[in-house]
């Protein structure tokens, strides 16, 4: 079953995404975020986030679902990752746009963009998912290309050790 | 630098303080924080409760048990926390359709491993170490891939060991000269610093394959049956001469360690003291941890990250049909 995370993936890099489904997810290695989910999880214990099937949300309001991103780099990833939960949402009768919150780097104004379900938007939605669907049901990912986002990308090393 | 691994030498309780790891000895209380903690190593009588198992499993920490004699007991090893379906299916499929290939790529990194150790100590006049070299060279790699079974590449194996083991009398003094490999329990200086080191880089390659998706228990070389991490087995041998062989030269030749004040008498010498353990276990964490820069990926990394690359390539062989080459030091250093 596709997710927003998948979604969000197959633009940023098609490899990721393959590589993700198939769950070869990488360590996290940002040691303080690992600690703090520790820790978090040991003195609440496994309670789960508030998650609509596999949606999880940023923030919702009567009128929006907003998401936050940290720059506004990957914008058609966030913009169809957004799209996915709209639709998600729309299924379970609940109506809302979307908005997305690009916070930049060393400035605190955001740069905002509306995402609003159309008849034409909805339908070039549909095709992609079948797409992505249809690539991640191949055998192999395809393969690494090195490129600038790789340095920081979690897989950096998979990829091109 | 971050203290990943912690070893505990005296007897005493481990148990939950908190959101840390208390140890309790004669001494008194000691805190470890979970925050730089990644190994725990055992080397004595320790008791230990449920309730830090859990913090440690939360934790993702990993702990090691030695015995009395240094030997390796087992591992309490965190539920797995990155499991693929479709990587364990691949790689029982690879284990019963490709199994050679990558035994026998173990059995040359092992070999270019040994070579690149001793062609170090060639080039400093020890010319009786010739015709081992050039049979590492140009004979291993020709006798592995006509083999036509796993017991031939194993053979083929202990042949490379047993002439490495023969060659200690060119490069070390004669209080370390080995006659014979014996293991269990080992029966003289050398055979302890070879099994003592070699069940520290045993555990550090488990700890390393916990952070992957690979089965720890579906192995190439060695038999999936031998261990129940027998894949630790495999990934760690090309690693041996260069982590834990050069360890040894270099505590002896550097005169760190002798046979007359780091090991226990009573015990004809056949294991390390807690003086020599310690001064050992030192040496091997330094080296573990040395780094270099990586050719291809253009980074520093240490050997400790090394093993685990070796296990990514183990996953892109699996998944993506990549040819296997475990690590090579001539090509990396
Ligand atoms: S390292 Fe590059 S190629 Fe590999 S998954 Fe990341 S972005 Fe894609």
């Amino acid at each position: 079953m596709l997710t927003g995370t998948i979604v969000n993936y197959y633009f940023h890099c098609k490899r990721q995404c393959w590589l993700f489904y198939n769950k070869l997810n990488m360590e996290d290695n940002s040691e303080d975020v690992h600690i703090g989910r520790v820790l978090h999880e040991l003195k609440l214990g496994d309670s789960p986030d508030a998650a609509i099937e596999n949606v999880k949300l940023d923030k919702i309001t009567p009128e929006y679902v907003i998401e936050m991103k940290k720059s506004d780099a990957d914008l058609e990833a966030a913009k169809a990752q957004l799209m996915f939960y709209l639709l998600k949402l729309e299924s379970k009768g609940i109506m809302r746009k979307g908005r997305l919150e690009c916070i930049e780097k060393n400035k605190q104004d955001k740069k905002v963009h509306i995402v609003e379900l159309t008849d034409e938007n909805r339908q070039k939605f549909e095709l992609l998912c079948r797409e992505i669907e249809n690539f991640l049901t191949s055998p192999t990912p395809p393969a690494a290309i090195k490129e600038n986002k790789c340095k920081k990308c979690a897989y950096y090393e998979y990829c091109f050790v | 630098m971050k203290e990943e691994a912690r070893y505990i030498f005296s007897k005493g309780d481990l148990s939950r303080k908190d959101f840390s790891i208390q140890f309790k000895n004669e001494k008194g209380n000691m805190y470890l924080p979970i925050k730089d903690t990644k190994e725990l190593y055992c080397f004595n009588e320790i008791t230990l409760s449920t309730k830090l198992l859990e913090l440690l499993s939360k934790a993702g920490i990993i702990v090691h048990f030695f015995g009395y004699y240094e030997n390796y007991i087992g591992t309490f090893y965190p539920k797995d926390y990155l499991l693929s379906g479709r990587l364990t299916v691949a790689q029982a499929q690879v284990y019963a359709e490709k199994r050679m290939e990558i035994a026998n790529a173990i059995i040359c990194g092992i070999a270019n491993n040994i070579h690149f150790v001793l062609y170090h100590y060639y080039r400093h006049g020890k010319k009786d170490l010739k015709p081992f070299l050039d049979w590492l060279k140009h004979d291993v790699g020709r006798l592995g891939s006509s083999a036509n079974n796993i017991k031939q590449l194993l053979s083929i194996e202990g042949e490379i060991w047993a002439r490495f083991y023969a060659s200690f009398k060119f490069i070390l003094p004669e209080e370390f000269i080995m006659n014979k490999r014996v293991k269990r329990p080992p029966d003289n200086p050398i055979n302890a610093l070879v099994s003592f080191g070699n069940s520290l880089l045993y555990s550090k390659t488990v700890s390393q394959i916990y952070h992957t998706h690979l089965n720890q228990t579906i192995s190439f070389l060695h038999e999936p049956t031998e261990r129940r991490f027998s894949l630790s087995l495999d990934l760690c041998e090309a690693f041996k001469p260069i982590i834990v062989f050069k360890t040894i030269f270099e505590c002896i030749n550097n005169r760190k360690i002798s046979a007359a004040k780091h090991f226990d008498k009573k015990l004809n010498y056949a294991m390390l003291n807690e003086a020599g353990k310690k001064i050992f276990i030192d040496a091997f964490e330094t080296r573990i941890n040395q780094t270099f820069e990586h050719p291809v990926l253009k980074r520093r990394i240490t050997y400790k990250q090394a093993i685990r690359l070796d296990a990514y390539k183990l996953i892109k062989f699996i998944m993506e049909g990549k040819p296997f080459k475990p690590f090579n030091a001539e090509e990396n250093l």
